[in-house]
């Protein structure tokens, strides 16, 4: 396949799949109503506690729609895995002709700018609501941050996906990574609070960094280099484990008629 | 390794065979083998109608998945248009195009168009060949002027029209159709076999499946009849029905007939096989005999005093030789498949 097709069918599948999730009532409360409730909640709690700066609003709002985000990779990732195989198109798009590493991409890609509408929707939600103020210490950055952001989840995403590919049950597994995820990247409460041992996993995890990458650039003291170049570093590498499992996964399937549900 | 050519089939097995792992018991899960096919051989010529037919769990969609490369063969190999599919899986997928029967397999929030728009990106059919493409395999399908509405308001038989549709897009030399008239009504199924036809006049080979023999008779160049796994019979419809030629079939209408009367039938010498049909208030015995019609006394006097209607004695059909093929090679599986059939 030339390369143009190739970023042609990885755009078209993308596209496809956020079309998908628009249609999906599940996504919608996921991506754009789960993070609205949060916000707000983080929103009132904050308030009652005295502190209304416009740093901490952006801060909660930020981390709700990030919460979003992650829900969505997840489950727009590996949960959309579970769903072909269950709609029977699973075995559909592994057996077409086109190489099925790039319509992984495409989906996941799908998902993870899906998500991140649900950060926008969180932040004119507080603007609208809390008067929350717009603005950002490094705007020149904070596209960087962003685009290192969607690239390492979107690559996690993809190392979620190809594993749920090859186990039947793995939804319940992905319905277990949603909230602790949460709490120890840094998305509720700052990973410098959470016990000692809890960090490196944290660093291990695209979206502690993704998120230190956000808040850096828009209410941080300091340019978030560190956090987006681990961003990418992290994508490299889950994208590198990604292809290396989705070649083991693919043979496994074809062996063990793991695809379908009979 | 890939030749094409006159010379070359279209589809080639041989002696496939896959084996399933799976659990028996809920609680203590035992390893079990399941032997869904155990050694399949045959040859589709280029532009032939095939026809897999079988009764449920006899290994049809386990054979056409390994052909179509979703499944590896436990053992055996198979070519489709020349290449391995076992490792020359591309070449195989741009090559075949396969429909599963049943609802499953499409998007369903969204429209029929986009479902094919869809695969036709992932089936690397030309950017500026899509949209003619698309439009006459609508129009081939009967969808035309439906396509913009969403697949969760398809019926059935619209649902398998677009299967259809989405197996065609890229032009495929071989397609593969698994039950492709599962849960359509009378009509739509005539429908559907007058598109696989045109598919066959169009130059395609078109290996399918069925358990209904009529469909297979009706549609098929030559039929395979398969059964656990084995294939028990290949020929045309009329080779099938020659090897039970000399038979004449008799059928008796009996009322309220007691096994034991069934039983002395079956053990009679003359009698090669009895099958039963269950009516609302009476039964069918099919009874086959290589003696002509003047059994037909003797038969009545085996029966004792079952209370007897209507008595014909006919030549033998192709529904025939299909139950005669499967009760007479079926293992208790594939035979309790077939409810009410006694040998
Ligand atoms: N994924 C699977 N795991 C375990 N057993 C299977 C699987 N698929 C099919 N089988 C078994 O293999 C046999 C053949 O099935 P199948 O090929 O679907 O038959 P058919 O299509 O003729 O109805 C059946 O006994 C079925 O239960
Ligand atoms: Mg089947």
């Amino acid at each position: 396949m030339t390369p143009g097709r190739t970023v042609r069918l990885i755009w078209f599948v993308t596209w496809f799949n956020v079309r998908i999730l628009l249609a999906s009532e599940f996504f919608i409360l996921t991506t754009f109503i789960a993070p609205l409730i949060f916000a707000t909640l983080a929103f009132f709690l904050f308030r009652s506690g005295g502190g209304t700066a416009g740093q901490t609003l952006l801060y909660v709002a930020l981390g709700a729609g990030m919460m979003g985000v992650w829900s969505t990779t997840l489950f727009g990732c590996g949960g959309a895995i579970a769903w072909q195989r269950w709609e029977g198109t699973l075995e559909l798009l592994v057996n077409a002709p086109s190489r099925y590493d790039y319509i992984l991409v495409g989906q996941t890609l799908g998902a993870v700018v899906f998500g991140f509408y649900g950060i926008l929707a969180t932040l004119a939600w507080g603007v609208l609501l809390f008067g929350m103020p717009i603005e950002a210490t490094y705007p020149l950055i904070l596209p960087l941050s962003l685009l290192a952001a969607i690239v390492s989840l979107g690559s996690l995403g993809m190392l979620i996906a190809t594993t749920f590919v090859l186990y039947r049950h793995a939804n319940a597994l992905g319905n277990l990574l949603e909230y602790p995820i949460w709490l120890i990247t840094g998305l509720l409460v700052p990973v410098a609070t959470l016990p000692w041992w809890v960090h490196p996993i944290s660093w291990l995890l695209a979206p502690t960094w993704g998120m230190e990458a956000i808040r850096g650039a828009t209410i941080g003291a300091a340019p978030p280099t560190l956090a987006i170049a681990m961003c990418f570093v992290l994508a490299v590498v889950y994208y590198i484990a990604a292809r290396v499992t989705l070649v083991f996964v693919l043979a496994k399937a074809r062996r063990d008629a793991t695809l379908s549900l009979q | 390794m890939a030749a094409s050519g006159a010379a070359t089939p279209a589809i080639e097995a041989i002696d496939l065979v896959r084996t399933y792992q799976t659990h028996t018991g809920v609680l203590r899960r035992r390893p079990m083998t399941v032997e869904a096919v155990r050694g399949i051989s045959f040859e589709v010529k280029p532009g032939e109608l095939f026809g897999l037919l079988g009764p449920n769990g006899a290994g049809k969609t386990t054979t056409i998945k390994m052909l179509i490369t979703l499944l590896l063969p436990t053992s055996g190999a198979a070519r489709v248009m020349g290449f391995d599919v076992v490792h020359d899986t591309t070449a195989v997928r741009q090559r075949i195009g396969y429909v599963f029967g049943g609802d499953r397999g499409l998007y369903d929030r969204v429209s029929g168009i986009d479902n094919l728009r869809y695969f036709a990106e992932l089936y690397g059919v030309e950017p500026s060949e899509q949209r003619r493409r698309i439009a006459a395999l609508l129009e081939l399908v009967g969808l035309t002027g439906r396509e913009n509405e969403k697949v969760e308001g398809y019926s059935r038989g619209m649902r398998q029209r677009l299967h259809i549709a989405r197996g065609l897009l890229h032009d495929p030399e071989v397609i593969f159709m698994d039950e492709p008239s599962i849960g359509l009504d009378p009509v739509g199924a005539r429908e559907l076999r007058q598109t696989v036809r045109s598919l066959v006049d169009a130059g395609k080979t078109v290996l399918l499946t069925t358990h209904y023999m009529f469909e297979a008779d009706a549609l098929c160049d030559r039929i395979a009849v398969i059964n656990a796994g084995r294939i028990v019979a290949l020929g045309s419809g009329a080779d099938l029905k020659d090897a039970i030629a000399e038979r004449t079939i008799v059928e008796i209408e009996t009322f309220g007939v007691t096994d034991e009367a069934v039983e002395r039938l079956r053990r009679d010498d003359d009698v090669s096989a009895v099958n039963m049909e269950e009516r609302d208030q009476s039964q069918i015995l099919l009874v086959q005999s290589e003696r002509g019609a003047h059994i037909t006394q003797r038969l009545l006097s085996l029966l004792g005093d079952t209370r007897v209607g209507k008595v014909v004695a006919r030549e033998p059909t192709l529904e025939d030789a299909y139950v005669h093929l499967i009760a007479t090679t079926g293992h208790d599986e594939a035979r309790a498949a077939r409810a009410a059939s006694v040998q």
